[in-house]
């Protein structure tokens, strides 16, 4: 027994919980600093303290360029204006993504999946109001697909900050992201920043985490731990031993190619992540003000390394023919996540807790749910932070389970016939409870009733979308009636008024972007002079 | 210079209309012409007062802004403060022309020359296939509005002179700051006269549909306070 175990012995229950320490200084890290920081009441007895530590060795992955239309909420609270956001992360507006070639791989194979809910109407009206309608679901009900053909941004500059007319999120370049997460954090909100690599860490007898040690500025006491270590899941995984879960049986995706591409001053900025199918995964497209960032996903199981670079290069060839061809990154990952996340008084947050293939852009907005969480149920005092842990495990692997399934969605109902396909439609790689509902989908739409949960973390809309999207027929007719089929009728026609009063009235992406600049400059340029 | 040109998909199918409000874009007025029809909207926010008409020998209907040239008191921070705006300055830049000479059909001009011209940002008047967007469509029926009844409005004006029924007005206002404003050359509806009116005219009045209106120009004049508000309010803000 060291020293430093000693002192710690017979630990004080009913102790506050106000010191928390983060280790590790990436997105996941600076992102959960701001969250606490900016919701903790400074008035309180005794305050919170959030101490973040972040290696000079470590770099960070940096390639998480979507966000969740969350990411407004996230940023209001932290208190970070839209604005100072925008230009300082090269940040563009996101309304969603477009699948292209999912279904066969045909020219014409694409669907759009809109952060915007469907009109607003019974799911079985929706249903057959599409299926009248000779469109595309999304198309048919929802305002934002106009939108998103045409490159338009989701609100004028005259809105007040986050506030749009159709539900946004962001692209925004990561390494930048953190930046402003830092200097905000550090700056504005109070947040204690430690420049130090983490050598060790001491426990106390009943197994808590007394401290960190570092390499120069000593041992770092806390009450609460966040391990943001990324991969290295040096608290949740190094220390505790806390398992893993892989879900690599449903998700076959391991590995990526990388790729940036300046663009030029004038081209269009896509309002979506474009997600191209090929034949053993797919290729993301995101567009920022500057740059185009693109990725090839594949099952390393199911094309080499050299066919993959191929795949990439095939397809960076047909988007932008005149470009230089830059060198590819790799990468490798796992999906897979923890059996638990909190762990007596550590909690994992980002990639220490999971990853899963970057298909929606899962890990961003998971660190800030559970962030949230965190907050919204702040452990008081040692004595209940085992019961808000258990709570806690639960609600998220939960949500891990459901992010899973949406995730094998998008594939379960592929046309296409490569090998990579057919095995994502093996029964033995689809999750029972996607299987389940997929029988219940053929008789009635997705609904709230398949999805229960208060804070589900997608809804049926976003189902319906994939499900209608990858041409899953509309359901049957029922014997029951649903008494609104006559409203329904008239929405495929307001959703079009509609796209087409919003098609007027909103900006390009790049005409947004360019004002907002170009006004921040002409300020600048005021109150200098 | 304004600078005219009839709107066309071929030739204004990127164009964009900026629809916010400021001195810049041209709203700084003290005041736009207004139709009998529109009355009753534009008295729950604007006096409504009657010009003699140099070139056409009658009157103008106004709708008042301000009490001196430049000066328009709803105009605050980018925005209109008023929940309706009277269709001549809502429809700006867009006029309405003729066609070819004796031709009926109405165009839809726009002055190119007008601020409102947008870059990037703004209300698109046609989409990429070169169909109206629904706010040119919107433009389109206030045009047409505003053309039928300045032509019905000689009517109006004939009624009243006709009747009698209009006086001259003269405002002096003290504002709060103890400076003066006045208005004069202006026309309002003299209110003993429309009393004393007999049945016989009351219903030739009616007949016409001028009645409404004239009650409408009347209450108005209950803005004029409103107006003087805005003003002080102004005053004391610097």
């Amino acid at each position: 027994m060291t020293v430093s175990d000693m002192q710690t012995d017979g630990l004080d229950m009913d102790r506050a919980i106000t010191s928390i320490v983060i280790v590790g200084g990436g997105t996941a890290g600076w992102l959960a600093a701001c969250l606490i920081a900016a919701r903790a009441d400074r008035d309180a007895e005794r305050p919170l303290q959030v101490t973040l530590i972040e290696s000079p060795d470590v770099a960070t992955i940096g390639v998480g360029e979507g966000t969740w239309p969350t990411m407004r909420r996230t940023l209001e609270r932290i208190g970070i204006s839209e604005t100072e956001f925008l230009l300082a992360c090269d940040a563009a507006f996101k309304q969603g993504s477009r699948f292209d070639g999912w279904r066969t791989g045909a020219p014409d194979d694409r669907y759009l999946h809109p952060f915007t809910t469907p009109a607003d109407a019974a799911p079985r009206d929706l249903a057959s109001a599409w299926s009248d309608s000779g469109l595309a679901f999304a198309e048919a009900l929802c305002a934002q697909h106009a939108v998103c053909s045409q490159d338009l941004a989701p609100r004028q500059r005259a809105m007040p900050d986050y506030a749009g007319t159709l539900n946004y999120a962001y692209h925004l370049d990561a390494g930048k992201f953190a930046a402003l997460l830092a200097r905000h954090a550090t700056e504005r909100l109070g947040v204690r920043h430690l420049r130090d690599h983490v050598v060790g860490v001491d426990g106390a007898a009943d197994g808590d985490i007394t401290a960190v040690r570092t390499r120069a500025s000593g041992r770092i006491e806390g009450d609460l731990f966040l391990d943001c270590t990324g991969h290295a899941a040096l608290l949740i995984g190094e220390h505790y031993g806390v398992g893993t879960i892989d879900r690599g049986r449903e998700l076959f995706n391991d590995r990526a190619l990388a790729v940036q591409l300046p663009v030029a001053a004038d081209s269009a900025i896509a309002s979506q992540t474009n997600a191209t199918a090929h034949a053993a995964g797919w290729i993301w497209d995101i567009g920022l003000p500057a740059r185009r960032g693109i990725g090839c996903v594949y099952s390393s199981a199911h094309l080499d390394d050299d066919a993959a670079a191929d795949t990439l290069t095939r397809y960076l060839r047909a988007t932008a023919p005149d470009a230089p061809l830059p060198d590819f990154r790799p990468l490798r990952f796992q999906s897979r996540h923890r059996n638990r996340f909190w762990h007596r008084n550590c909690l994992a947050i980002g990639l220490s807790a999971g990853f899963l293939e970057p298909l929606e852009a899962s890990a961003i907005v998971l660190v800030e749910l559970s962030v949230d969480a965190l907050l919204d149920n702040f452990p008081a005092t040692r004595r209940t932070m085992d019961l808000h842990a258990a709570r806690f495990n639960t609600l998220f692997r939960y949500r891990w389970d459901r992010i899973v399934e949406f995730l094998k969605l998008h594939y379960v109902l592929s046309q296409r016939d490569e090998p990579y396909w057919r095995d994502h439609r093996d029964p033995g790689s689809i999750p029972p409870r996607l299987a389940e509902l997929l029988q219940l989908w053929a008789d009635q739409p997705p609904s709230h009733a398949d999805f229960p949960m208060v804070d589900e973390i997608f809804p049926a809309a976003s189902y319906q979308y994939v499900l209608y999207g990858m041409g899953f027929p509309a359901p049957r007719r029922t014997p029951v009636r649903t008494g609104t089929r006559g409203a329904a009728d008239m929405l495929v026609q307001q959703v079009d008024r509609h796209g087409r009063m919003l098609a007027a009235a909103l900006p390009t992406n790049r005409a947004y972007l360019d004002a907002l600049r170009h006004a921040m400059t002409s300020a600048t340029m005021e109150t200098r002079a | 210079m304004p600078d005219h040109a009839i709107l066309t998909p071929e030739e204004h199918r990127d164009l964009r209309i900026r629809t916010d409000r400021s001195d810049a874009l041209g709203d700084a007025v003290m005041a736009c012409i207004t139709v009998p029809s529109e009355f009753r909207r534009v008295q729950t926010h604007y006096p409504i007062l009657f010009q003699r008409d140099q070139t056409r020998d009658g009157f103008t209907a106004l709708a008042m802004f301000g009490f001196e040239a430049g000066e328009n008191l709803f105009l605050e921070g980018g925005r209109w403060d008023a929940r309706y705006r009277p269709l001549a300055i809502d429809s700006q830049p867009f006029l309405v022309g003729r066609g070819p000479e004796g031709s009926s059909l109405r165009q839809v001009h726009i002055d190119m020359a007008s601020p409102r011209i947008g870059t990037g940002e703004g209300m698109r008047v046609f989409d990429d296939t070169g169909r109206p967007t629904p706010f040119l469509e919107r433009i389109a029926d206030q045009l047409r509005a505003l053309d039928e009844d300045y032509v019905a409005a000689t009517a109006f004006f004939a009624a009243l002179q006709r009747h009698d029924l209009l006086e001259p007005l003269t405002l002096d206002v003290t504002l709060e700051d103890g400076s003066k404003n006045r208005l004069v050359g202006y026309h309002v509806i003299d209110e003993d006269r429309l009393e004393a009116l007999d049945p016989a005219s009351v219903a030739e009045l009616h007949a016409e549909g001028h009645l409404l209106p004239i009650f409408m120009a009347l209450a108005s004049l209950g803005q004029i306070g409103d107006l003087v508000a805005r003003k002080n309010r102004r005053l004391a803000h610097g």
